[in-house]
């Protein structure tokens, strides 16, 4: 799943969360379909940001996103005033691990449109 | 260091200037959390009173960070749930945030991912009140804005020399102030009298063995801030993974494996959390 910006919602997402009103109310419910009518009436209400299946959008940072394959890369980089110490590679390995189950978990196949 | 240098800039750190004001519906309510035969009722009112204030606390309340599953609406209700110390923990964050939304708005999402990971941390090892474990989490980083703010001319030292020497804000911190963001968060807490709980996570969050009365908080605080940058929700000033201090697992009871278990959780929340903020 992927959190994106309002702005850059295309017709044909659809929806992980349910977009909510600032009062817990169900705006939108999980699952739906977005439509341009349904993006300009969730603009219209002033909602920010949406979550929507799958990874539709390449995003700069890391905050929005639960790409496992992403995080392997940043690993390296992440954990460079280590490479010495035996512990924090048993650490690295154990994380990498970790988002390795989780990427492969990620490929799942195309769901059908009829 | 020369030690006068250090005092002065305590201070400094501590002058009532520039710091955070916090609300004055907390000195009321302090005294009267102090009194035994004073109601949860009553403090409730004193903090409603403050409804701008109320407002804030109670959009932290029904965040993401504790989802629960129906909405909290009042104030007195937030208070049975999750108890006084955790409330003026929120109070606080709610208070220093505008300070973040300026300059330091991945600071803010650092915090908020890490109060996630704390209370997860927390339920896993088994321990109770989460709560007050994520607002430990929620607040670790308070010391780094107080001396952005107080010290202005410093951070930016701090921030040239994380560059030039690939340091971590604390490494940086301590070559150019003689302290860290931890001794900060201790002056704090007695500053503001927070709970000795909170106060042992705030201070000894990178040196969770040091914490004399409950190294639980601060060995929960450690891996949750070593887990938000792993999945790096926000910045803790640099981009270096923490030094993840085995001593904190031992602490807790707790296994690297068992870590996986909080991973799952934090997979989904963290990108919900992402951009929450106390005010709109």
């Amino acid at each position: 799943m992927q959190k994106i910006p309002l702005n850059l919602a295309q017709p044909g997402m659809v929806l992980e969360k349910p977009v909510l009103r600032d009062n817990g109310l169900v705006l939108v419910a999980e699952g739906t379909e977005l439509s341009e009518p349904l993006i300009s009436r969730l603009e219209n209400m002033g909602v920010k940001n949406i979550i929507v299946q799958g990874e539709p959008l390449e995003l700069e940072g890391m905050a929005g996103t639960t790409s496992y394959a992403q995080r392997i890369e940043r690993l390296d980089h992440l954990f460079r005033k280590f490479k010495d110490d035996p512990w924090m590679n048993q650490v690295k390995a154990f994380l990498k691990a970790y988002y390795e189950q989780k990427a492969a978990e990620q490929i799942q196949p195309q769901k059908q449109n009829d | 260091m020369m030690q006068d240098l250090r005092v002065e800039r305590k201070g400094r750190l501590l002058a009532v200037k520039d710091l955070p004001t916090l609300p004055t519906v907390l000195d009321e309510v302090s005294k009267l959390v102090q009194d035994p035969a004073s109601s949860t009722e009553q403090i409730a009112k004193v903090i409603s009173k403050d409804q701008v204030l109320s407002a804030k606390v109670l959009k932290m309340v029904n965040s993401p960070i504790y989802g629960f599953p129906r909405r909290i609406s009042t104030i007195q209700h937030a208070l049975v749930l999750l108890g006084f110390n955790v409330i003026k923990g929120l109070i606080i964050s709610t208070s220093v945030f505008d300070i973040m939304a300026k300059n330091m708005i991945g600071l803010w999402e650092h915090s908020l991912g890490c109060a996630l990971a704390c209370s997860s941390i927390a339920k896993i090892a088994g321990l109770k009140d989460p709560e007050e474990y994520s607002v430990a989490g929620l607040l670790h980083d308070l010391g780094k804005v107080v001396a952005t703010v107080q010290l202005p001319e410093l951070k930016e030292e701090i921030d040239v020399l994380l560059k030039e020497k690939e340091l971590t804000y604390i490494e940086a911190e301590v070559e150019v102030m003689g302290f860290g963001h931890d001794r900060v968060n201790a002056w704090l807490s007695d500053h503001w009298h927070l709970p000795l709980r909170l106060r042992e996570a705030l201070a000894w969050h990178h040196r969770p063995k040091s914490a004399q009365h409950y190294p639980d908080m601060a060995a929960v605080v450690h891996i949750g801030d070593f887990l938000t940058r792993a999945f790096e929700v926000g910045s803790g000033g640099d981009d270096h993974i923490s030094y993840l201090k085995p001593e904190a697992l031992e602490i807790l009871n707790l296994k690297l494996t068992d870590l996986e278990k909080v991973l799952d959780d934090l997979g989904q929340e963290f990108v919900e959390l992402s951009d929450f903020r106390p005010e709109d």
